[in-house]
């Protein structure tokens, strides 16, 4: 008995029926460095969020149109931001030396993981490119919701010494919205945290 | 079996930086690799045929994000060669005792990033601890603590502080201690034993076909070393050895590297007690204006007035941390370069990955491509 | 193996071929050769001359031709070589040097994605750091530095 599954259980509903079925995804592309690899992660997300956001969203109802529930998510998502694993540039390693024991970025709740879809909190750290811009893109849609972006750096606010480059986007805010911008090149660890600390003011604020 | 590519990257634990590596997977066998780079182009080399010589020095710290003042040490070389330019020989110790620092700074950060992939977390914490005493040495004479702007063609901007040499002591003699406590939490470390004895092999010659430099090629037997191969700067007058491992895998890098900091803070010792000795200029004299006033004011005309200096070529290569780095400058008697070019080491480093890594496991792949030390900003440039 | 000893070696071997040799500070000097023999040249400075190390391969546009600049090293001598040869701006191409050195696989396709020059028969000729598909070469001196265009600051929807 235990390691079968029984065979009364249905498979899931998918919230969009009219999608592709899954048997006809290619799984992956055998050969060829050519062609793109298919992400079959990104069709499931697609689907997951919204069921998630309904549910979320029912319950918020529910518990006395939002009076009760909304406040402490607020308290515990602006205690806990989880910002994405993802190293860019210089601000990359004024980013790594922050989690070092120096500064302990981890007090203040900041733990990165390497999962978009556990994160929160997206610090572009470092010169966005164009040829990295629609990753950059993929990254923060596949964050859930409520998710936040902090330009870290001349780079990421303005282009900083690079602005005049063939290559680089002048300013990530040309491609996600940006909540909060550090200026340096690159910040102190501890403008970063006095940004980390901003943005929790500002979700305090903005009270959602 | 079913033969796929997987992507790792550009966003990936392993990578540390922004490149893509295209894994062709049979099962859980790697059979070809393709690394995709680009991703951190930000075109140095066209926005250097803009700029003076010594604005372009606060582009190479962005270069070489972990190791700023190896990447103006380099560049100040080819650029003195092409304009003809002499330093103080104060100024040359001064760029080789921070050069051996920033050495030992990026091996510590090379350190902190590879252990943890392996899934031991101490090590981080103290590496980047360490590291942290040499970027506040560091703080204390150029002002910054990744991007400095300190070395100037003809020498460097300003003279070491009070009592620096002093404080410097006091760290690499704490430094040396530390490194008999890294050798004990990794080398003591079945994990460590586990995830790296073996993996990653790139024998002698194959390395030098691919042209794969520095630790990676010393690890591999190789005592090539340009600091004594070619000594450049004052590399001839002070003493140290070449640290090589026999056994050309990620475990014989880690020797190799650790070593390699050991023989740093010798070189940096021998700096300093020749700096205590020998007080002086540090900036050479009859410098053209636009050339050796870095804070003229812009729209001064005389900033401009120059012309009559003759025209070369320099070609400069240094040992920097991560492999031979090489720079290639040609003036043509302007106030910007007519062209600068640079040779980074961990692009070819990588570029042999199509090598060292096919046969391996997937799981293998963090800590071989982690002993490679990646830095993309000079990857890419 | 000094400068001249190289020089007369070559001159040898390639007859009408070497167009020069000039001193470059640090190295065993500056071979400027014509670009037809450039396969040739490079096995016999691998096998002959014991260049095993291609350090660096590149590319400058001198608007009316293209210099292709290569720096080798010598395990023996521990010295570097630079070779330099002029192609035309308007067909830049030479053959490639990576059956000789693999290391040259990545600077060639550098070159080819930042100046625009052709290597024959290279295995894989595509853009290294630009996406495939851009349109310029953008180390050219007709390929100018310029401000970014204003674009729209994206801001919440919400």
């Amino acid at each position: 008995m235990s390691g079968q599954a029984p065979e009364t259980s249905k498979p899931l509903p998918r919230t969009t029926p009219d999608s592709t079925p899954a048997g006809d995804l290619p799984l992956a592309v055998v050969g060829q460095p050519g062609v793109p690899f298919v992400e079959i992660e990104t069709l499931r997300a697609r689907e997951f969020i919204p069921a998630a956001k309904e549910a979320l969203s029912s319950l918020l109802k529910e518990q006395a149109q939002g009076k009760l529930i909304r406040p402490v998510f607020n308290w515990a998502g602006r205690n806990s931001l989880f910002p994405l694993h993802w190293g860019l540039a210089c601000c990359a390693i004024e980013f790594a030396a922050a989690f070092g024991a120096r500064w302990d970025a981890e007090r203040f709740g900041v733990v990165p993981r390497s999962s978009p879809r556990q994160c929160d909190l997206l610090i572009v750290n470092g010169t966005v490119t164009w040829k990295v811009a629609h990753k950059l893109i993929a990254l923060y849609e596949q964050m859930p919701e409520p998710k936040w972006a902090i330009a870290m750096g001349n780079c990421a606010t303005g282009g900083g010494p690079f602005r005049t480059a063939y290559s680089v986007v002048p300013g990530v805010d040309k491609l996600i919205p940006v909540d909060v911008y550090i200026a340096g090149c690159p910040p102190r660890p501890e403008n970063m945290l006095d940004g980390i600390l901003r943005l929790e003011q500002l979700i305090k604020e903005r009270g959602e | 079996m079913t033969e796929m590519w997987v992507n790792m990257g550009p966003q990936h634990p392993m990578t540390h930086g922004l490149w893509n590596l295209r894994v062709r997977i049979e099962g859980e066998i790697i059979k070809d690799v393709e690394p995709e780079m680009g991703y951190l182009h930000r075109g140095i080399e066209k926005i250097s045929e803009d700029r003076h010589y010594n604005e372009i020095i606060t582009l190479m710290d962005r270069t070489c994000y972990v190791a700023g003042l190896s990447w103006e040490h380099l560049f100040i070389v080819a650029a003195e060669q092409a304009l003809h330019v002499t330093p103080p020989e104060r100024a040359e110790y001064i760029r080789v005792m921070s050069a051996e620092l920033q050495r030992i700074a990026s091996h510590l950060m090379w350190y902190s990033a590879f252990v943890q992939d392996l899934g031991l977390m101490t090590p981080f914490l103290y590496g980047m601890r360490d590291r942290d005493l040499i970027l506040d040495l560091f703080q204390s004479y150029t002002g910054g603590r990744l991007t400095y702007e300190y070395m100037r063609v003809g020498g460097v901007r300003s003279d070491l502080p009070l009592g620096f040499t002093q404080r410097c002591r006091q760290v690499v003699d704490w430094l040396m201690d530390r490194f008999v406590e890294y050798d004990q939490l990794c080398l003591s470390s079945t994990i460590f034993h586990e995830r790296c004895d073996g993996l990653g092999v790139l024998l002698e010659p194959e390395a030098v076909a691919y042209g794969v430099t520095g630790p990676m090629l010393r690890s591999a037997g190789s005592r090539r070393d340009l600091r004594k191969d070619r000594p450049y700067s004052v590399y001839d007058q002070v003493q140290f050895d070449v640290a090589t491992a026999t056994t050309a895998d990620v475990t014989g890098r880690y020797l190799v590297r650790m070593e390699e900091m050991r023989q740093s803070v010798r070189i940096v010792r021998q700096c300093l007690d020749w700096l205590d000795d020998h007080p002086g200029p540090v900036m050479a004299d009859h410098l053209p204006r636009w050339l050796g006033a870095p804070y003229a004011p812009m729209g001064n005309e005389s900033y401009l007035l120059k012309r009559n200096y003759p025209t070369g070529v320099g070609l400069s290569m240094i040992e920097e941390p991560h492999g031979e780095a090489g720079a290639y400058v040609v003036n043509d008697g302007g106030e910007h370069p007519y062209r600068v070019k640079f040779r980074s080491p961990v692009l070819i480093n990588i570029w042999a990955a199509k090598r060292y890594l096919p046969g391996y496991r997937v799981a293998d792949i963090p800590p071989i491509m982690g002993s490679v030390d990646v830095c993309v900003g000079e990857c890419d440039r | 193996m000094d400068q001249e000893q190289l020089s007369a070696g070559l001159s040898a071997r390639f007859p009408g071929k070497i167009l020069g040799v000039d001193t470059f500070p640090g190295t065993n000097g500056r071979v400027r050769f014509d670009a037809t023999v450039a396969s040739d040249l490079f096995r016999s400075l691998r096998d002959d001359f014991h260049f095993t190390h291609l350090t660096m391969v590149g590319a400058t546009d001198w608007i009316d031709h293209r210099e292709v600049f290569y720096v080798l090293w010598s395990d023996a001598d521990r010295r570097y070589l630079i070779l330099s040869t002029d192609l035309p701006a308007e067909s830049p191409v030479i053959a490639s040097a990576v059956p000789i050195w693999p290391s040259a696989n990545a600077h060639e396709r550098e070159a080819w994605d930042l100046v625009g020059v052709k290597f024959e028969g290279h295995p894989d000729l595509r853009r290294i750091f630009m996406p495939e598909g851009y349109a310029y070469h953008p180390l050219l001196r007709s390929f100018k530095i310029h401000e970014p265009e204003d674009l729209e600051v994206k801001v919440r929807s919400d």
